[in-house]
């Protein structure tokens, strides 16, 4: 069980992990499938570069992002002492 | 803290049991191909993918009763992560992700990708921002969380009545595209399809509630997957010779890129705020799949994906299920299987708009009006296509396609087998189903827990809290049902207009209650209530054409008034009290017991002990 006076540094630590995890996927949830047009003209494997990153792109960076949030917290949980005892 | 540690609750014969219904399943499909070769009639093949899976989700529903309040509306929290992410992504997209997204992908082509993107967003969104945190407070339904969590019985209330709006709505989209695809198999009404399709979906969920709706919801995720992917990777091999749709349709799509040039397929660009998805019925193919911002200007693009994203993070019929998981950090990786999940359906479904529309371009487009091939002829027959005034040779501008239908072309434009066509007409009727057994648990936790003993202080005798939630769920079918036959509307409209809602309404809400310590009680029902009148008041004007603001993104909107409110009157009214920001600080923390469960416990104890 977590300690009362870790409690803060566990949360600050918990914000920023959030705000590091969504403000990339976010921008390139935006910015991304912008650029299409442009980038289309261009080619990677075949694929039109703007449709591969604005579909395949993102998609396998929301996976990715997912991955590496759910590891990254349990591992600021155990630090803390706040993760559940299983 | 139970006795026994909480991983040993989850069932270990899982895999085995899902193994068996996936074989069953494919058993049954497969069974379906021989009967097509020895001659079996249509009909009999149609009943038969019909009811055969229903049949066997009806028998995995009925097979998990239970009368205990915790397994009714939580499953027992022993839903491992794998089958909870799978529930959870195959109801996000319902049927609406696999008939309508696949036609729009197919109408609309590169535009389509704010869709599917705010899918996947919005499960991002959740894993962060809420889902582990609902799961440490673990009510059953989001307005018990809001009311425990604020302490304030009329923000419970009033949360159900404005939630009951997006659930609502999702459960008309979903019933109407589950009857659509029922029609095709059985080729009874649509009405008769959508009472039949809601009386077979009660009874799936009466019997154990969120147990079973999660059981026989997995079932339904296989055959959904299943259906999805089986013609998709053989059209793969047939066009690509690799059995990877989802990473091989680029190089398709470079072909028909080249072949759109040629058939003389215009290169159109819209205004920013453009937002023109193709609408239920038969719709011309009007613009290059590759081509970006033809339909849904990129201003229009960016707000529906992030208004789905938000949408879908705060949809409370997703948001039921992380409360099943047995603990925190699963519910967090089940949230990343469902993204992963989801991302492969994504890839798949374009592949199968481009498949088609390759099919058609190279086969029907530049051809002589009558020497077409024998599937377009027989599409046409079944009113799925129409040629239109087409001079001596066919071109892009005289065909028309229903949207809906897409997904089940594929399997009639490659030649295969009917029974191929049936597949993926069962998998896509899989899925509506999901979504509506979900959104028919929600629904009808949200009315007994909520509207009719939300507003008393004890908590109701586990039998009656049981027994409410199942006449709740069969008076929502009936609803439901009714709604399918009384309006029909166009189901992505719909959909569109539900994830408004519950972006506008429950997302910032939810959001504050969790990531803002001075957010309170007047606050919250200010954010729903503001969320809820601005999204509404968008839909009513520009249906009503008062307004050129498409109503499909009026959760754009209502989102930033929502937020806006609920910040405003947290700040203008007093601070929330000391014991409200305690349950804040727990809930903030994944270790310790679950606290509803932990004040159930303690109820249970004050009621048994001698006074």
């Amino acid at each position: 069980m977590i300690e009362w006076s870790e409690r803060k540094a566990y949360w600050r630590n918990t914000k920023v992990q959030m705000l590091t995890t969504l403000l990339p996927f976010l921008l390139a949830l935006i910015v991304l499938p912008l650029y299409a047009e442009v980038l289309n003209d261009k080619r990677v494997l075949g694929i039109a570069l703007g449709y591969f990153l604005a579909c395949h792109g993102l998609l396998i960076i929301a996976f990715v992002t997912m991955a590496v949030f759910v590891n990254r917290q349990d591992a600021i949980d155990r630090w803390h002492g706040a993760h559940e005892d299983i | 803290m139970a006795a026994t540690s909480r991983t040993r609750l989850v069932n270990p014969r899982l895999g085995t049991y899902f193994g068996i219904f996936a074989a069953a399943f494919v058993a049954l499909a497969l069974m379906a191909l021989m009967l097509e070769q020895l001659g079996v009639s249509e009909r009999a093949l149609r009943y038969l993918m019909f009811a055969g899976p229903i049949v066997l989700y009806g028998a995995i529903g009925l097979l998990s009763p239970t009368r205990e309040v915790n397994d009714f509306f939580a499953c027992g929290r022993r839903v491992p992560a794998f089958f909870n992410g799978l529930v959870l992504a195959v109801t996000a997209l319902g049927g609406v992700g696999f008939l309508a997204l696949t036609g729009v992908f197919f109408a609309i082509g590169f535009d389509a990708l704010c869709i599917g993107l705010g899918l996947c967003a919005g499960l991002v969104f959740m894993g962060v921002l809420l889902a582990p945190f609902l799961r440490k407070f673990g009510a059953y339904t989001i307005p018990s969380y809001l009311g425990r969590r604020f302490e304030n019985r009329t923000l419970r209330f009033v949360a159900a009545v404005v939630l009951a709006v997006p659930l609502l709505l999702l459960l008309a989209a979903e019933v109407r595209l589950a009857a659509y695809a029922a029609t095709w198999l059985t080729g009874q009404s649509e009405g008769l399809m959508a009472v039949v399709t809601m009386a077979c979906v009660s009874a799936m969920v009466i019997g154990g509630g969120m147990r079973s709706q999660t059981w026989s919801g997995s079932a339904k995720a296989i055959v959904a997957l299943v259906a999805l992917v089986v013609p998709a990777t053989i059209v793969a091999l047939m066009v690509s010779s690799l059995p990877l749709p989802q990473m091989t349709h680029g190089n398709t799509l470079r072909v028909l890129t080249r072949l759109e040039g040629l058939r003389g397929l215009p290169d159109l660009s819209a205004s920013v705020l453009t937002f023109d998805l193709p609408g239920a019925g038969l719709e011309p193919l009007a613009r290059r799949f590759i081509q970006a911002f033809g339909s849904v200007g990129s201003l229009a693009f960016v707000l529906t994906a992030l208004m789905t994203a938000a949408g879908v993070a705060a949809s409370p019929v997703l948001l039921s299920r992380p409360g099943s998981t047995p603990s925190v950090h699963e519910t967090r990786k089940s949230l990343g299987w469902a993204v992963l999940i989801v991302a492969v359906v994504l890839l798949t479904l374009p592949a199968v708009a481009i498949y088609l529309r390759l099919m058609l371009a190279e086969q029907v487009i530049g051809h002589p009006a009558d020497r077409l091939p024998a599937w377009f002829l027989s599409l046409q027959k079944s009113a799925i296509a129409r040629l239109d005034g087409a001079g001596p040779t066919v071109t892009f501008d005289n065909v028309s396609f229903d949207r809906d239908a897409v997904l089940f072309s594929l399997s009639f434009a490659a030649g295969f087998p009917q029974a191929f066509v049936y597949l993926a007409l069962a998998g896509a009727f899989a899925a509506g189903l999901a979504a509506l057994a979900a959104g028919l648990m929600g629904c009808s936790a949200l009315l007994s827990e909520d509207i009719v003993h939300g507003l008393r202080a004890e908590v109701p005798p586990d039998g009656l809290r049981v027994g409410s939630a199942r006449v709740a769920a069969v008076g929502v079918a009936v609803a439901t049902a009714w709604l399918a036959v009384a309006a029909p509307a166009d189901p992505l409209k719909l959909f569109f207009w539900s994830l408004s809602f519950s972006a506008a309404a429950a997302f910032p809400v939810l959001i504050l209650s969790v990531w803002w310590k001075r957010t309170n009680a007047w606050g919250a029902i200010a954010g729903l209530l503001t969320g809820l009148g601005v999204t509404a008041s968008t839909i009513f004007l520009s249906e009503t054409g008062a307004w050129t603001m498409p109503s499909a993104l009026a959760g754009a909107l209502g989102l930033p008034a929502g937020l806006a409110a609920a910040i405003i009157t947290s700040l203008l009214t007093p601070a929330p009290s000391r014991n409200i920001v305690n349950i804040l600080q727990e809930i903030r923390v994944p270790g310790g017991e679950t606290l509803y469960d932990r004040e159930l416990r303690l109820l249970r104890l004050r009621s048994r002990a001698p006074s």
